[in-house]
């Protein structure tokens, strides 16, 4: 298919449909960010950019990360434009088998983990939990660009 | 002190207009306002407590003001906000969306240089720089801020009207086997794959191959 990415990460290789999941985020990122009244957090970026993270923890933290869409974020964005959810459960599927993937890798210890995927980790949690759980879901998903600009 | 009331009409379709990175705020005045409306600006990184004002457009009358040099870091998002003002009253602020220099600006297409010999051309294309704050300040190619820059060529042949395109990562493309004393135009565009970015096609460069000795 067009636009399928392959991202490797030393031993462990995923590829991704990043043409794909760009363009549905664009057709729904207006939308998303405008339910997004705060403009003083943001869950992926503060208090460090994501672009701070070592390369050594890149697989671990994007794991993580794709963990965190699937099982926080996505199953909580459900909107009353059903044309927007289509959108997101689209992308929740590309990300589930990312994260699948990315889990064999981590299984067979291509994929190591240090202290600061899980601090960083630790960080993105805490932003998450200081909101409630649907404002927490929508804001990370309006920061989903913010995901992929670092991926790539 | 006179105290303001904000009861003036909104400023309009707020939103920045970005062409490889050179980032501006534009906006419409208040509806119905004619004459004399003045504005402030503000912006602020997404992510980040506070506002920041922009003296530089402050009380300016124009409808536009450069926020380059504030978002040049393309690793962060942005907001910006204006506020008008008439005769003693003010408007409300009014943001724009949240703004992503990486995804949202435009890409200016590619400089494009043709030498010919006798039965080819040969086509150099560079990618514009980013925006920089002054000429002293180191350039830095688009093609360093997005790795999967390619480029679309164009070449017509203009005695046949015969076109053939091509689609190459590096800057150089030779074009082989063409006829001698022949006019070929090249015409040529940048894609980035993701985020999804076109540039519109440059303007058409013309040369002739050699004649046969």
């Amino acid at each position: 298919t067009a636009g399928i990415r392959i991202f490797r990460f030393g031993p462990c290789q995923v590829s991704l449909s990043m043409t794909e999941i760009r363009a549905g985020f664009n057709a729904i990122k207006a939308n998303i960010q405008a339910r997004d009244p705060i403009r003083t957090l943001s869950i992926l970026s503060y208090p460090h950019s994501l672009h701070k993270v070592q390369s050594s923890d890149r697989c671990c933290i994007t794991h993580q990360l794709f963990d965190f869409y699937v099982e926080k974020v996505f199953k909580h964005c459900q909107t009353e434009d059903s044309s927007i959810n289509r959108k997101i459960s689209s992308i929740a599927n590309s990300f589930l088998s990312v994260k699948r993937n990315l889990g064999q890798c981590r299984e067979q210890n291509k994929c190591t983990c240090g202290q600061e995927s899980s601090e960083k980790l630790k960080q993105i949690l805490e932003n998450y939990e200081g909101l409630n759980v649907t404002s927490a879901a929508i804001k990370s998903l309006g920061e989903l660009d913010i995901l992929l600009d670092w991926m790539e | 002190s006179g105290e303001l009331s904000c009861s003036l009409p909104n400023p309009r379709n707020v939103h920045f207009e970005s062409v490889n990175m050179k980032n501006v705020l534009h906006w419409s005045a208040p509806a119905g306002t004619g004459d004399g409306v003045l504005y402030k600006v503000k912006y602020s990184v997404y992510g980040v407590g506070k506002w920041i004002r922009k003296p530089e457009c402050k009380n300016i009358n124009r409808t536009w003001c450069d926020l380059s040099s504030e978002t040049s870091d393309y690793e962060e998002q942005y907001y910006a906000s204006v506020k008008a003002f008439l005769h003693g009253m003010c408007s409300d602020w009014v943001e724009t969306t949240r703004f992503n220099p990486l995804t949202d600006t435009k890409i200016d297409p590619p400089m494009v240089s043709v030498s010919s010999t006798e039965k080819s051309i040969s086509i150099i294309l560079t990618a514009p720089g980013k925006w920089k704050k002054s000429p002293e300040e180191e350039s830095i190619s688009l093609l360093q801020v997005y790795p999967g820059l390619q480029y679309n060529v164009s070449v017509l042949n203009k005695k046949t009207k015969k076109r053939w395109f091509f689609s190459i990562s590096n800057s150089t493309l030779v074009v082989p086997w063409l006829e001698p004393g022949t006019t070929y135009c090249v015409s040529a565009r940048i894609r980035v794959t993701t985020p999804l970015l076109y540039s519109r096609f440059s303007k058409e460069y013309c040369i002739a191959t050699l004649k046969d000795k």
